[in-house]
């Protein structure tokens, strides 16, 4: 799976016009300096030879050296680490403000909190992860003052200040926790239809345990596989707003590699992000196939 | 002396987040903040947080190789030096090197080394160091570019204190070539110890990660009294988000921050806009050896089509001069006596007819949105020229596909130059038969024999007339309508002094820097 990604990824850059050589060029450099430089860089040789070269180092952890002559595992190090953090972080709040939104309107379907919320979590979704951020900013930084604007990093290659997570995090979470609250939303309205929680209804349980007891444990499966297709989106997302607030992550590091045709510095961010994503999508399906299993 | 294109793509960009931020933020008020060089004696101490713009997979420790990062070669110049650097008038100032002087043909130079210039672990800087440097320097893929016309084996040492550049030609523009990458390195240092190896500049590496670097002052250094403590160099991935940190205090400095930063920074009072003028030229380049373009009559009159007041107050925000499509606008021996193009449509019209000029079909200018203002000013000319009857269609293109198709080879295009170069500079890298970047195809018997007159002159006199018919020519003939230069624009905290006011690299000497 993983291999065809990457061998996409290659061919998508390959059909990029310009190459490495020329991108990472200087305007000093003649004709047979390009073609040099591109021959140190290999790229005069057949693409699936540079895959598979590529792939066959992937097993020992190397993943390439970028078009600069840096090891892309060195690149990737410090960036790697401070996107999981911020995604985590995201998917933390994520997780917990949509199990809360969507438990909470569940409890009052048809409510006018339950409209309100739904219509706020489809708007949230609806808005791009820019707009959001410029918002925050805008607000929480520039009017306010009470939130750095920017991510600045500390000795270590971490962001200097935990406060300095809070507006990408946000600008994370907003989106993702409108699509989640709806997914949620849903699938308890789903099990408030079976017997069991019908059932539990007419014992006259509260409301509140109703949910909490009897229609979210047959939920879980629904919400776990949103939760992970967030992950996904989180760590999309990631790119435009590490850019916007100048996060130390991997996004920063695939904008830049892609306008110079990078294409080793490429794939690794794709291994990394992708290993990611597979664990959390590995996750949601150990949680699915034990409750339904358990529930079968 | 050489210009990365993507280091000088950086330093545009688009900055729409950032304006309506500061729109948002901003008082009313019109005055902006006093100029650096104001407000009395230089105080010792301090610490200068400075962002400039670099991209995570372009970082580069080393030197010599390519630093497609601002924020690297900003780290680079405040360690290491090079044996000259930019100045003023004239523009080439002593470094490492406190003097130079020429063989009677031009083609020996000899630089004579700092006295008590050492390197941060105390040993002094000899020729040695210096040969071996530049020798290493002229190995990179890029060092044919970077020393053009001097081989590896004709850079030597003559005792511990003098360099002896040999050339392969009369060169009397041989010193300024030295002004921007020739940082001197220990003899013998590996790349392997390259992170952290002692270089001869105001300042030393106190830590570095990932393109961010704290700068400590070196207080044994032998070009004068450096006034900061320390210096705090943050890379920033986009304009926009340095102007943000500089608005929210967390920056002192925005280096190269641009004209939309400079308008909506404007309304600050606590923030100074410095201007650093011709800093980058964006040029119309016509193909001059065959096509539309290639009767000088038509070129003559797209010349005469521009508006260049305009386009310096539309495309560049007034951020900027007019320009007299002579390339080089920061040179000393620059001929400010041309006498300046003015709009003229009639005498456009005549000259177009007169050359026969196809008006019925549409023209088209090829851009790219590489740097902020470049496919604006396209737009602007195009609209310009509709006035004359010329019909011209503006097609944007991807960078990759531009540099690939259409640069030096389409019929006319925009391109750019970030630079404080001299004529002599776009003489011999754009202008010349045989020139690498002959942008506009430019062949030109009487220009080349000029230019070779140029570089051959050593008498400064008869020089600076030579100087002065080459640049009749480029005004005259060649395939560059220069309309105006952007200035190089620098946001900083009212309470930094004393920030560098030249063009291009002029912007990383900061060991002048200190804070009121």
């Amino acid at each position: 799976m993983l291999a065809i990604l990457i061998a996409a990824v290659f061919a998508a850059v390959e059909l990029l016009p310009g190459d490495a050589a020329n991108a990472t060029s200087e305007r000093g450099d003649s004709a047979a300096d390009v073609a040099a430089r591109r021959h140190l860089l290999g790229l005069d040789r057949p693409l699936w030879e540079r895959f598979a070269d590529w792939m066959t180092g992937l097993p020992t952890g190397d993943l390439g050296t970028s078009a600069r002559g840096q090891k892309v595992t060195d690149l990737l190090a410090d960036p790697f680490p401070n996107t999981l953090l911020l995604a985590t972080v995201a998917f933390v709040l994520t997780a917990a403000l949509s199990l809360a939104l969507g438990c909470w309107t569940a409890a009052r379907p048809g409510s006018m909190t339950d409209r309100i919320v739904g219509h706020a979590a489809t708007s949230a979704f609806a808005i791009p992860e820019f707009v959001v951020s410029v918002g925050l900013l805008i607000v929480l930084s520039l009017w306010t003052g009470w939130l750095p604007a920017v991510t600045l990093t500390g000795a270590d290659g971490a962001p200097a200040t935990w406060t300095m997570l809070i507006m990408p995090a946000l600008a994370l979470v907003i989106p993702q926790t409108g699509w989640n609250t709806t997914i949620v939303r849903g699938a308890l309205a789903d099990q408030a239809a079976t017997p069991h929680v019908e059932a539990a209804q007419l014992d006259g349980l509260s409301p509140h345990r109703v949910i909490w007891r009897h229609a979210l444990p047959g939920a879980v499966p629904a919400v776990a596989t949103g939760l992970a297709t967030s992950t996904g989106m989180l760590l999309g997302g990631a790119v435009v707003v590490e850019t916007l607030f100048n996060y130390p992550g991997i996004g920063s590091v695939l904008a830049g590699a892609v306008a110079n045709r990078d294409t080793p510095l490429i794939a690794g961010v794709v291994v990394c992000a992708g290993a990611a994503i597979s664990l959390v999508l590995l996750a949601a399906d150990v949680i699915r196939a034990r409750v339904l299993g358990a529930s079968s | 002396m050489n210009i990365n294109r993507r280091q000088v793509l950086l330093a545009g960009g688009a900055m729409g987040a950032s304006a309506l931020l500061a729109a948002c933020s901003g008082g009313g008020d019109d005055t902006s903040a006093a100029s650096s060089d104001k407000g009395g004696k230089p105080r010792k101490g301090g610490t200068l947080r400075i962002g400039a713009l670099g991209r995570a997979g372009a970082i580069t420790r080393d030197p010599h190789g390519t630093q497609g990062n601002e924020s690297d070669y900003l780290i680079l110049a405040l360690v290491y030096d090079t044996l000259t650097v930019p100045g003023a008038d004239p523009n080439t100032k002593p470094r490492l090197a406190a003097s130079w002087e020429p063989s009677k043909d031009l083609k020996t130079w000899r630089f004579k080394l700092a006295e008590d210039a050492a390197f941060h672990d105390g040993s002094p800087v000899t020729a040695d160091d210096v040969v071996w440097s530049l020798r290493r320097l002229r190995n990179t893929p890029s060092g044919a570019a970077r020393l053009p016309g001097i081989k590896a084996e004709n850079i030597t040492a003559d005792g511990k204190d003098t360099v002896v550049l040999v050339s392969d030609y009369a060169n009397a523009e041989l010193p300024p070539l030295t002004r921007l990458t020739t940082f001197v390195l220990k003899k013998g240092t590996s790349d392997k110890e390259l992170a952290k190896a002692p270089g001869t500049g105001p300042f030393k590496l106190d830590r570095y990660r990932a393109g961010n670097a704290r700068l400590v002052r070196n207080d044994q250094w032998y070009g004068g009294t450096v006034y900061l403590d320390a210096i705090e160099v943050t890379m920033f991935e986009t304009p926009q988000a340095m102007a943000n940190a500089l608005l929210a205090g967390q920056i002192d400095v925005a280096s190269n921050a641009g004209a939309v930063a400079a308008r909506t920074a404007k309304s600050r009072k606590d923030v100074q806009v410095v201007r650093r003028p011709d800093d980058m030229s964006m040029p119309l380049v016509m193909r001059t050896a065959d096509g539309p373009f290639a009767d000088a009559r038509v070129r003559e009159a797209m010349r005469l089509v521009v508006d260049r007041e305009a386009m310096v107050k539309q495309v560049l925000s007034g951020y900027g001069t007019v320009a007299n499509d002579i390339m080089g606008t920061g040179d000393p021996g620059y001929a400010k006596d041309v006498p300046q193009r003015e709009r003229d449509l009639a005498e456009a019209e005549r000259l177009l007819s007169e050359a026969k000029f196809d008006l019925s079909k549409t023209y088209e200018l090829v851009t790219t949105e590489d740097i902020s203002g470049l496919a604006e000013s396209a737009t602007l000319f195009a609209s310009q020229a509709r006035e004359a009857g010329i019909k011209i269609k503006v097609v944007k293109q991807e960078s990759g596909a531009f540099y690939e198709k259409t640069w030096l080879k389409g019929d006319l295009y925009t391109t750019y130059w970030g630079t404080n170069d001299s004529v002599v500079f776009f003489a011999s890298k754009t202008l010349v038969s045989e020139a690498g970047q002959n942008e506009a195809g430019f062949a030109d018997k009487k220009f080349d024999a000029t230019y070779r007159k140029v570089i051959a002159t050593a008498d400064p006199k008869a020089r600076a007339e030579v100087l002065k018919e080459l640049q009749r020519i480029e005004y005259d003939r060649s395939g560059y309508l220069l309309w105006g230069m952007a200035d190089g624009i620098d946001l900083a905290a009212s309470k930094v002094r004393g920030l560098p006011e030249l063009a291009g690299y002029g912007r990383v000497q900061l060991e002048n820097v200190w804070l009121g």
